[in-house]
């Protein structure tokens, strides 16, 4: 199970702890989608994430395309060594954009 | 798990035993890819040659390459047609194309990683070894129950950290193809052999052609990437599939370290 929880400001975090499959989909839109209201950008703070998979990274993904198609860049920081594992091993850095890995 | 003659792409699969001249169906139902008579002869050269050929042929009337892949096994040779009718996920699709899932199955199945079950194969290696836990699986919680308890026997079991990691990933593709594709509900059951630690996924659902992968995404997000059975190749030691109109078996195997391994009581010869 996902939980999210929100850090207000200009361009809020939102920070994810827990397990990120295909149950985590409407819980995490509707935590980027409030951050996003407003803000310039949002960030996903994954350092709690203990377990990802390609349902979880796919949620991920179609998030981080549709936040840039809106001009709300998404940025993912603190990725945790479950997920840096399993984005590289599905090449997500291609499929959303170095941009969205800046540190 | 009909094939629609207006599918994109498709993965036929049989099997060829040259003893007695039979053809099986293997995965798929939908129309031969040759006349019988022709499909039977195209395996020689793979059985004569041990070797895994891989050709392209052309579907009378339809103008499309397909592809024709050979897999010679022992006393038989698996045959794996591919219909790709040219067709390709739209640009911006950040999804795996079909083709690409489907030449990675072709070719997982000629390196050995993949193997493809008849009926008899299936009932003997998903019954084979000591039964160690059993979940009906349902829902995405109940998912998540399963990985929890299998990863704690995988750390009975004395796998490293990080094989102990993939196979849950692994487990995780697995049941969420049921879950999505399969029926929406199944068992999954983790067996112990003298060597191996195995996982066997089943549904009753209406059989896996690969073609229910193409629906648009949904709006609430990416469901699937089509990257479940990439990594489920990529990073167990062995995967078995039986797949048809009663329901897919996928069988997951990871060796683990002799010094783990746990001796099977069924095997045991009584003092």
């Amino acid at each position: 199970m996902l939980t999210t929880s929100i850090s207000p400001g200009p361009v809020p975090t939102v920070r994810l702890s827990g397990e990120m499959d295909l149950d985590c989909a409407d819980g995490l839109r509707a935590a980027v989608e409030e951050a996003a209201r407003g803000a310039s950008g949002v960030v996903l703070d994954f350092g709690d994430v203990t377990f990802i998979d390609s349902s979880g990274t796919g949620i991920f993904v179609r998030l981080a395309l549709d936040l840039k198609s809106r001009g709300t860049p998404l940025v993912a920081r603190n990725l945790s060594p479950a997920v840096r594992s399993v984005f590289e091993m599905l090449r997500v850095r291609e499929l959303v954009g170095d941009d969205v890995f800046a540190e | 798990m009909s094939t629609d003659a207006a599918a994109p792409a498709s993965l036929l699969a049989f099997r060829y035993r040259p003893a007695d001249g039979s053809l099986g169906r293997l995965v798929g139902d939908g129309p031969l890819p040759l006349p019988a008579d022709e499909l039977r002869q195209r395996p020689d050269e793979a059985l004569a040659r041990r070797a895994f050929v891989c050709h392209a042929h052309t579907t009378p009337g339809e103008g499309e390459a397909d592809e024709l892949c050979l897999v010679p096994l022992g006393d038989h040779c698996d045959i794996l047609a591919i219909r790709t009718r040219g067709w390709q996920r739209h640009h911006g699709d950040h999804r795996r194309s079909l083709v690409d899932i489907l030449n990675d199955l072709a070719a997982a199945v000629a390196r050995g990683r993949l193997r493809l079950l008849d009926e008899a194969e299936c009932a003997r290696e998903r019954t084979a070894g000591r039964e160690a836990l059993r979940f009906v699986i349902d829902d995405t919680p109940g998912l998540q129950n399963a990985r929890q308890a299998v990863e704690l026997l995988l750390a009975d079991a004395g796998l490293p950290d990080i094989h102990r990691q993939r196979t849950i990933l692994c487990i995780s593709e697995a049941v969420t193809n049921m879950l999505v594709h399969g029926g929406g509900r199944g068992e999954m059951t983790v067996r112990r052999l003298p060597d191996r630690v195995r996982v066997v996924v089943a549904d009753a659902g209406p059989g896996l052609n690969f073609l229910n992968w193409l629906e648009p995404p949904s709006p609430q997000g990416q469901v699937s990437m089509g990257y479940g059975y990439h990594i489920m190749l990529d990073h167990l030691d062995a995967v078995g599939l039986h797949t048809s109109p009663a329901g897919t078996t996928l069988i997951l195997d990871r060796l683990v370290p002799a010094a783990a391994s746990q001796p099977d009581p069924t095997q045991e010869t009584p003092c």
